[in-house]
């Protein structure tokens, strides 16, 4: 690890002030379940470490009739256990569920589960964000059984690895962003961006911002996430799918699916929200929207078995929301 | 012995128990030895369905070199796991015979062979994963 200063701030703009105008020069830390492996790592060698678990404004859950408010500093344990979220959003707290283990949900928060880098394991042995080598990516000719099935025509082939990342987008959740001048609502989908060169991030955050907190609406959707997963105890799974689906009597008015673990950002599946929209949620129905949320998957040398995977997700995963309650 | 769900849509085998029997002579420490076979049976199970050495062909290097990528088999993956010590008056003339992971070898292939049993084509290669796992099912099919 590099050496670097450490700024312990108990204020949000306290914190802000101690930000970089550039990458590197200064990294925020909270659980520190994947900024302390990246600098470990030098994947990440900031300059400064700016710990924003200090700032008490930054954490709680709070519920009121427009929506829900996460602080980014609140754990994926404390989201799990949440009874609102449960109530109301169950396809978060699967999602939280999700994360690998119990250590990893007590120390690991909300806003770091959005903020982590790719897990792909060119980029963590160090090939870089792209994995380019003489000008070319080393993923699509190499071992890219975990790697992207839609979204991939490059030159990204990573995986978004977050977890809560699709449940959001399905939920129509906002997440807000501040820096010294201010702070900016991006919404969920728009905060995940696939990068263009090695330099790009994943996501829309700027190195002078701070993630503050995420606002879910209340829209009275049923939602789920399901995950396929090899196994139970710390790993990622294969192929996630996050529903929200607004419901007339028991047929869909409109329906959010979202993927994760098979694009560089969370994939939102249009035309399985569209084969879906005003049919009543059944096995069969369920299967045509799955087959419709793949149908333009392009799986690379290694991973077609995941086409299949995300198929049985989204399947589940719209099951699953009918059986839950409203 | 293993007993093994098999989710035919995703591909993936789960261990719900395995028996190891064992016959090796004198057991001097019955509670060690069992622990040893235990062990054994773990590894068995890791080997079986998650181990794995990912290599880049292009550069050479190790893509799964650490704890986050090298598959390895937690507490909810193991199911249950029953050993047997099969002492008797003939294994004990025998005298001490010594005791390493034998079971983690047979269990592989018990491992296998349940999953050939309940899905009625063979896995030829191990780990079972998903991918060979739907792949074989799908030659089944054809």
């Amino acid at each position: 690890m590099q050496a670097f200063e450490y700024a312990n701030p108990t204020t949000l703009q306290e914190a802000l002030g101690l930000l970089g105008s550039k990458w590197g020069e200064a990294d925020v830390l909270a659980g520190g379940t994947d900024q302390i492996s990246l600098m470990k790592e030098y994947l990440a060698t900031p300059k400064r470490v700016v710990n924003i678990k200090g700032v008490k404004e930054l954490g709680g859950i709070q519920n009121s009739k427009t929506g829900l408010r996460i602080g980014a500093t609140v754990t994926i344990d404390e989201l799990l256990e949440n009874a609102e979220v449960r109530k109301s959003f169950p396809a978060l707290t699967e999602a939280a569920r999700g994360v690998a283990s119990p250590q990893i949900r007590n120390m690991g928060t909300v806003g770091g589960d959005l903020c982590q880098r790719p897990r792909c394991w060119y980029y963590r042995q160090g090939f870089g964000l792209l994995a380019m080598k003489d000008g070319k990516s080393l993923v699509p000719e190499g071992e890219n059984r975990y790697h992207a099935i839609l979204g991939n025509g490059g030159p990204a082939y990573f995986v978004s690895a977050s977890s809560l990342g699709p449940a959001l987008v399905a939920l129509g959740a906002k997440i807000r962003l501040a820096s010294s001048s201010g702070h900016r609502d991006v919404a969920a989908a728009k905060f995940f961006v696939t990068p263009q060169n090695e330099h790009a991030r994943e996501i829309a955050l700027l190195p002078n911002e701070i993630l503050t907190e995420i606002l879910v609406p209340h829209e009275g959707s049923k939602s789920a996430t399901y995950e396929v997963r090899q196994k139970e105890a710390l790993d990622w799974p294969l192929a996630t799918a996050s529903v929200a689906l607004k419901m007339k009597g028991s047929t869909v008015s409109s329906a959010h699916i979202v993927l994760g673990h098979v694009a560089p950002t969370p994939w939102v599946a249009t035309q399985a929200e569209q084969a879906l929209a005003g049919k009543a949620v059944t096995p069969e129905s369920a299967e045509e929207a799955a087959k419709a949320a793949l149908a333009d998957a392009k799986p690379l040398s290694g991973n077609g078995y995941k086409v299949q995977l995300a198929r049985v997700a989204v399947k589940r995963a719209l099951l699953e929301a009918v059986r839950a309650r409203a | 012995m293993a007993d093994v769900t098999v989710d035919t849509v995703t591909g993936i085998v789960k261990i719900n128990k395995a028996v190891a029997v064992q016959d090796m002579g004198l057991v001097i420490n019955p509670k060690t030895a069992e622990s040893q076979i235990h062990g054994g049976c773990i590894m068995g199970i890791c080997a079986a369905l998650y181990e794995e050495r990912v290599m880049d062909q292009q550069t050479g290097k190790m893509l799964n070199s650490d704890m986050e990528f090298y598959k390895l088999a937690g507490i909810g993956d193991i199911g249950e796991i029953i050993v047997h010590l099969d002492i008797t008056p003939d294994h004990d003339k025998r005298g001490v015979v010594g005791l390493g992971e034998p079971a983690a070898i047979a269990l592989i292939t018990a491992i296998a062979n349940a999953t050939a049993n309940a899905i009625g084509v063979r896995v030829p290669e191990v780990p079972l994963t998903p991918d060979r796992v739907l792949a074989a099912l799908e030659r089944r099919n054809a």
